[in-house]
């Protein structure tokens, strides 16, 4: 035998999956909610989104030639798949300096100080967005109307749903939810503004197999029971179930940030009492909290809990009680 | 479609048996065969022929050596050349036994006709004993000597369920298949036979429903010969359905606990092959000296693809060269199917009792994704049949000295399918170290074991003492 042969242990070939793949599918699955948010925002929503996915390339490669010196990771895409979601949470209309700001704190702090992909605690464009918010509360929570290629005649800037529940009581903002709402939102984070498109991309991840979904059900039912409780209970005072499901982040947030692999539970129980954590923690801050959104630092809040509940569930095993 | 599969982990491979439409041919006796003496599991087995010795087809050639043994016969009928420690497949030097072939002349006792005889004798422990006077083994994988799980050891449950496994749930693999479309009957009453042996439990012959070729042909075989308690049962593909652990979930709905026997559930499960063999012993006194090896891959164009009937012992390189010569394209060749077969380091080492298959894969389909960072997704977990978090598992196992842990979270009970490696992402070597943590901590719950045995035995003593001391 004068040639040689690879000998290495089973198994002898792959299933044609790679990061980059799972990575790609979650940008196929994100593309309808980016590109109804470019109809509606139009070429100032089209920058903000290049520059958050090219700050967010970029900042991950700076940090792994020159910080970490070591092969460069942005291949997997991974770093793209933050930029969309981060651009997605912004306001259209946001200055090039502050999605700079947005990319850094992601990739720089919540991504690549843990030692990057894979390690991370915290969903980097969630921190990212949370960063914003808290430095630059003004142009976070001034939405411009969505006005772009296609015209909404009745659009406004200035509040959100949400916001409209503080200014004018919860029912009066109530009123403005109808089947309209779930194609396309009244002013928002780009990204929010068809609920439509985002579970579009979400039912072709279950498809795909990419996500399990547990976590989003989970987030989806604690949401719409603890709204029907309050709700019937003083209709004045707190929102429903339907206005809730269908308003702010929660979307976005259940479909595409909650189940993030790396930064929710392994098991499939575990999935589900951290997708209650979210519902409730969210819930409580839209009612009691002093923000009129609370998804992201609902996210944030049971991240911190992932590794406790993958200590406490595990799988089922093969005859073992 | 069947629903019937086993409920926990499993993943779809590509479905690809491109030989599957190739008769089994016969392969013709080569000048010198070379009979290993580690071809079964346990302990090797001794020579009892002397350089220089005639031998005869069939002809015991070396005695099994130990409880779990098994015995070999000659493949040929020659001269005993020489009795050397020559490599095996992996490149372990093995002792050998091997023969100038003079021809095919076969021992006195064997039936060598080609008529099915399917009248069953009544006597158990006599075909017990043919069985393992013939070196019959189990052919699905782990070659353990077919008569001592056939005879399980006194005080264990009654056998409720015999499972022929004709699942072959390995992609590129044949065999199996080619045996149930040619020699359905003879499988059928080997299968009978076990059946009787083991006092008559329900026998259920499973095959994946990617194959309704041979389960109609299993059927036909079966309503010909009408034999009572016997059924063919149709499972949904998924691998590794074969693995005895993952049938007997599938079939019986009972999981065999971490470290039994399939028999403490009341299972006994045999390969088809195993079932043909048993039937070439007790019927026809025929020693296990053949079986049946598909040569296939990637690379082969259907037309250089083979099912053939060897002889145990023909050098892998003869076979190879008898089939065409290794392909030009070929990166890896495998020993078995592409998820739990053996990479062959030295091609020119025997066939065995074991060897199913001489498969050739391509680079592109076999090489190793480049090690990326775990991503999480679990994709390892949700693909293990044995319930277990790969992921988890390599991450003790790289921790280092994390043995206590490794077994609370069952690294012992993996069954090395390679599940987890084949469907992770980031092209983790989950496996390989996994692997090793299970010699680690197998090794080390045998040292206790040992150990609480040797206090025990000391306990034990000292007080026989003591009570020889007050009396």
């Amino acid at each position: 035998m004068a040639d040689s042969y690879i000998v290495s242990g089973n198994p002898h070939w792959h299933a044609p999956v790679s990061t980059r793949k799972i990575m790609l599918d979650v940008i196929i699955a994100l593309s309808p909610a980016v590109i109804v948010s470019f109809l509606f925002y139009g070429w100032s929503e089209i920058f903000v989104m290049l520059e958050s996915i090219a700050f967010c390339v970029l900042t991950e490669w700076a940090i792994t030639k020159f910080l970490m010196k070591k092969p460069s990771t942005i291949g997997d895409l991974s770093a793209v798949v933050t930029g969309i979601l981060l651009a997605m949470t912004l306001p259209a209309d946001m200055p090039w300096w502050i999605v700079l700001i947005g990319a850094l704190v992601s990739i720089g702090v919540a991504k690549m100080t843990f030692g990057g992909i894979g390690q991370n605690i915290f969903n980097p464009a969630i921190v990212g967005r949370v960063f914003l918010l808290i430095s630059f509360p003004a142009q976070m929570t001034t939405w411009p109307a969505p006005n772009g290629f296609i015209k909404n005649v009745d659009a406004f800037s200035g509040a959100t749903l949400l916001q409209q529940v503080q200014l004018l009581g919860a029912d009066k903002a109530e009123a403005l939810v109808n089947f309209g709402t779930l194609f396309e939102n009244i002013g928002g984070s780009a990204g929010e503004i068809s609920a439509l498109a985002l579970l579009v991309g979400w039912i072709y991840l279950l498809c795909r197999k990419v996500v399990k979904p547990w976590i989003t059900i989970s987030i989806f039912a604690t949401v719409a029971i603890i709204a029907g409780i309050f709700h019937s209970v003083d209709p004045m005072t707190y929102t429903g179930p339907i206005f809730n499901l269908l308003t702010g982040g929660i979307i976005l947030g259940s479909c595409f940030m909650a189940n993030d692999y790396v930064t929710s539970p392994m098991n499939d129980w575990g999935g589900v009492i951290y997708g209650f954590g979210i519902g409730f923690i969210l819930m409580m801050i839209r009612y009691f909290g002093s923000y009129p959104e609370g998804m992201a630092f609902a996210i944030l809040i049971m991240n911190m809990t992932v590794p406790l509940i993958n200590r406490a569930f595990h799988q089922r095993k093969y005859g073992r009680k | 479609m069947s629903k019937l599969t086993f409920s926990i982990g499993g993943v779809h491979p590509r479905d690809c048996k491109p030989a599957k439409d190739k008769a089994i041919e016969l392969l013709p006796l080569p000048e010198t065969m070379y009979m290993s003496m580690a071809q079964h599991l346990g302990a090797p087995a001794k020579p009892i022929v002397a350089v220089g010795d005639k031998v005869k087809t069939g002809q015991v050639i070396a005695e099994s050596a130990g409880f779990i043994s098994a015995m070999v016969h000659s493949p040929a009928s020659g001269t005993v050349k020489a009795i050397n420690p020559m490599p095996d497949i992996a490149g372990r030097m093995v002792p050998h036994i091997i023969i100038d072939v003079e021809g095919d002349e076969w021992v006195e006792g064997v039936d060598t006709g080609e008529d099915i005889v399917s009248e069953i004798p009544q006597d158990s422990l006599a075909m017990l004993e043919r069985i393992k006077a013939c070196g019959v083994v189990g052919l699905g994988g782990a070659t353990f000597p077919t008569h001592i799980k056939l005879n399980p050891a006194p005080g264990s449950p009654k056998a409720e369920a015999l499972l022929i496994n004709g699942s072959e749930c390995e992609p590129f693999l044949t065999s199996d298949y080619r045996l149930m479309l040619e020699r359905p009957k003879r499988i059928i009453i080997g299968a009978a036979i076990m059946q009787q042996i083991l006092g008559g439990p329900k026998c259920s012959i499973c095959i994946e429903d990617n194959k309704p070729e041979a389960v109609t042909s299993m059927r036909n075989a079966l309503a010909q010969l009408g034999y009572p308690d016997m059924e063919v049962v149709r499972l949904k593909k998924k691998y590794p359905q074969g693995s005895e652990k993952q049938l007997i979930q599938a079939v019986m709905r009972r999981e065999v606990g971490s470290g039994a026997l399939p028999i403490s559930v009341g299972a006994v499960v045999q390969n088809v092959t195993t079932a043909y063999a048993v039937y070439e012993a007790v019927q026809k006194n025929k020693p296990l000296i053949s079986n049946i090896m598909t040569v296939t891959g990637d690379c082969l164009p259907v037309e250089a693809q083979h099912n053939y009937e060897f002889r145990i012992g023909m050098p892998l390189s003869y076979i190879a060269e008898y089939a065409g010569g290794v392909p030009k394209a070929a990166a890896k060749i495998v020993s078995g199917g592409p998820m739990m077969g053996k990479a062959i380091a030295n091609l020119d080492a025997a066939s065995v009792k074991g060897s199913s298959s001489l498969l050739y894969l391509k680079h592109k389909t076999t090489k190793r994704l480049v090690e990326q960072a775990c991503i999480r997704c679990g994709h390892c977990a949700d693909a293990c049949p044995m319930g277990l978090e790969p992921f988890l598992l390599n991450r003790l196992y790289k921790a280092g000295n994390r043995l206590d842990e490794l077994e609370k979270h069952a690294v012992q009970d993996c069954i090395e399918c390679g599940c987890c490696l084949y469907s992770c992402p980031a092209g983790i070597p989950l496996l390989d170290n996994i692997r090793i943590a299970k010699q680690q901590v197998m090794s080390a719950m045998r040292a206790r074991a040992a150990a609480a045995k040797a206090s025990a035995e000391a306990n034990a003593a000292s007080e026989t003492k003591a009570e020889a001391k007050k009396q």
